[in-house]
């Protein structure tokens, strides 16, 4: 997730316009997220129509957060991904069904790595349908970590723990993984 | 010894990054061998999905969608901060008849496109497709604006803005237009105002019919800027930000025609004119309640030119230097029409002559280092701008000693060093030929 300088200054200067009101600088901030947001949310939910009305959902809580955010706390697209992965838990809760899947989106497709993958066990589809069996943080520690490739202290920072403690989830995460890929 | 997670994340990263490979990380920590493998398969098996993105158009309407909630939002709030004396101020009748106009403006706004579009257009420039619906927006603004010295702010908003578009056009090359600044862009305004996106990119208006609406919007908004502060009762204050608004203008102005293409300096040079004139109308204006603040505020401008052609000079840009000197001599000229006027309306004048001539020693200074750097076809120029300098500080004096509050000023200012002795000698003697000309 590292941000070139000219950019993360140039989304510092947004969100503080943002917090003092200015919509206009909310769009711009809405512009240069809106992709890396809907990507995290389509991961979790799988079908295009859900992962549309979450984006939408995300932004529009955003700013109506924008005035509690801190922005030495963490960055501002950890923020987004903190609120995304709130909306999407609270729509599983209102769902309490599996969320229909876009077959045609997660059908297997050929892997583009195979080499990397003489390394992996498991393909896209199971995996995704095991990391949405995981519960709050190690979910969010594993997507953050390996779909956004935040860094350890990003993830850290957004989560409000240490360093330590999300390396202590993500190990735990994995092995939940591992317990749920086996049962399946 | 390393726990095992530290080790986990060290392998996972070393693998990712081809540092290492699956068996190299085993190898190491043999003993940990059967509880690392399963996690580090599963790890790896996890990858970022292969080219999700959301459609444009999804993109577009969601945009619409959070800008007419932030519109709506920011309405609302506004709507708790008008202030009721409308009603006080205006009678019942007419916040009535102001409530039905907002009611009608806001219908032809939204009717026009929609409150997500007008935000959306924000961004436009003239030409653009949805830049009336911009102007629309302001007029709704001006109309919900109840209080007199918001109307004025709203109007320097907006003369500012005017001078965004300008910079933005005249910084174009001239076939450019915004319709063809991007395909997210482009989806956006075409979604918004519902043509077909097979439609083929089209340019609206040529570039110099584009800069004429941003000037020719810029001089009206300055106008009603100054025009509704005039009409202000005690409206010193509002006054005071006309002018020290015009006064940032120069600054933006000389940084627009800094980046300006060649065809696009004389719309600049004409705007330069228009905030020259709006700021010696907006200092009239102040210098009737308090002609000591307008007298600072046109040193400031004065001292403003001075540098613009002192950087000019060091660019080796002799008609830029001779630009400045010339809005230089304008402004200095309005200074002692400052101190006239204040004194033929039986102000206290002591105050007013005391800047200008305390100001001079410091103009002479940046006139000498730009004397310095100009080529010789320049060097006239500026040994003119000294004249009047010399001229002027003379008259200031003169009211000084009328008043018999001289006090430390000298008779003549002193002339830079690197001024050769001749050219002090005519640089005194024009000062001294048109001092005490005309004065009170």
């Amino acid at each position: 997730m590292q941000e070139s300088t000219d950019t993360s200054s140039e989304i510092e200067r947004l969100v503080d316009k943002a917090i003092g009101g200015d919509g206009n600088a909310f769009g711009r901030l809405y512009d240069m997220h809106v992709d890396r947001v809907y990507r995290h949310i389509y991961y979790r939910v799988s079908n295009t129509a859900d992962a549309e009305d979450l984006t939408q959902q995300v932004f529009i809580r955003a700013w109506q957060a924008i005035g509690r955010y801190k922005k030495t706390a963490s960055p501002f697209l950890a923020w987004l991904i903190r609120i995304s992965h709130n909306l999407v838990i609270d729509f599983y809760r209102s769902k309490k069904s599996d969320a229909h899947i876009d077959f045609d989106m997660v059908s297997t497709k050929p892997e583009s790595d195979p080499e990397h993958m003489a390394e992996a066990s498991f393909n896209r589809q199971e995996i995704r349908q095991a990391i949405n069996k995981l519960k709050g943080d190690q979910q969010q520690v594993i997507l953050m970590r390996f779909i956004e490739d935040f860094s350890y202290s990003e993830i850290a920072a957004a989560l409000g723990k240490s360093e330590g403690a999300v390396r202590v989830i993500l190990h735990r995460g994995l092995a939940k993984l591992k317990t749920i890929l086996e049962k399946a | 010894m390393k726990k095992v997670e530290e080790i986990l994340i060290q392998c996972i990263d070393d693998i990712k990054s081809g540092k290492a490979t699956l068996q190299d990380c085993l190898g190491r920590y043999p003993d940990m061998r059967h509880e690392l493998e399963p996690l580090l398969r599963v790890a790896l098996s996890i990858k970022e999905p292969t080219d999700t993105r959301p459609s444009d158009a999804f993109k577009v309407r969601a945009r619409v969608n959070l800008m007419e909630h932030i519109h709506a939002s920011q309405t609302k709030k506004k709507a708790v901060r008008i202030p009721s004396q409308a009603g006080i101020r205006h009678g019942w009748f007419i916040g009535w008849t102001r409530a039905v106009s907002i009611a009608v403006a806001v219908i032809l706004v939204i009717s026009a496109a929609g409150t997500g579009t007008a935000y959306a257009a924000q961004s436009s420039l003239p030409g653009d497709t949805l830049y009336s619906v911009k102007l629309g927006t302001e007029q709704l603004q001006r109309i919900i604006t109840l209080d007199d010295a918001a109307e004025v702010e709203l109007e320097l908003k907006f003369a500012s803005t005017r001078l965004d578009e300008l910079e933005e056009l005249t910084s174009m090359p001239a076939d450019q237009t915004a319709m063809t600044t991007g395909s997210y862009d482009r989806v956006l305004a075409m979604s918004i105002i519902n043509i077909p996106l097979s439609e083929p990119e089209k340019n609206y208006a040529t570039q110099s019919e584009r800069i004429a609406i941003a000037v020719t919007g810029y001089e009206k908004n300055l106008n009603l800027a100054i025009t509704k502060s005039q009409r202000i009762i005690d409206g010193e204050t509002s006054l005071e930000m006309v002018a020290l608004a015009i006064l940032n203008h120069f600054d933006r102005l000389d940084e627009i025609e800094d980046g300006a293409s060649e065809t696009a300096q004389e719309a600049v040079i004409n705007s330069k004119e228009i905030a020259m004139n709006g700021h010696i109308n907006a200092l009239q204006n102040l210098a009737e309640v308090n002609p000591v603040r307008a007298t600072e505020i046109n040193i400031q401008a004065i001292q403003g030119r001075l540098n613009r052609a002192e950087a000019e000079a060091a660019k080796g840009n002799g008609k830029g230097v001779e630009d400045a000197l010339q809005e230089y001599e304008k402004l200095r000229r309005f200074g002692e029409e400052i101190s006239n006027s204040a004194g033929s309306r039986g102000q206290d004048t002591k105050a007013i002559d005391e800047m200008n001539a305390r100001a001079t020693t410091g103009h002479l200074e940046t006139l000498g280092t730009i004397y310095g750097n100009v080529p010789e076809e320049t060097k006239g120029a500026v040994e003119q701008a000294m004249g009047l300098a010399v001229e002027e500080h003379g008259q200031a004096v003169q009211g000084l000693q009328q008043q018999g509050a001289q006090g430390d000023i000298p008779t003549e200012p002193p002339l830079p060093e690197n001024i050769p002795d001749d050219t002090k000698k005519n640089i005194q003697g024009s000062g001294s030929n048109d001092s005490g000309k005309g004065r009170r």
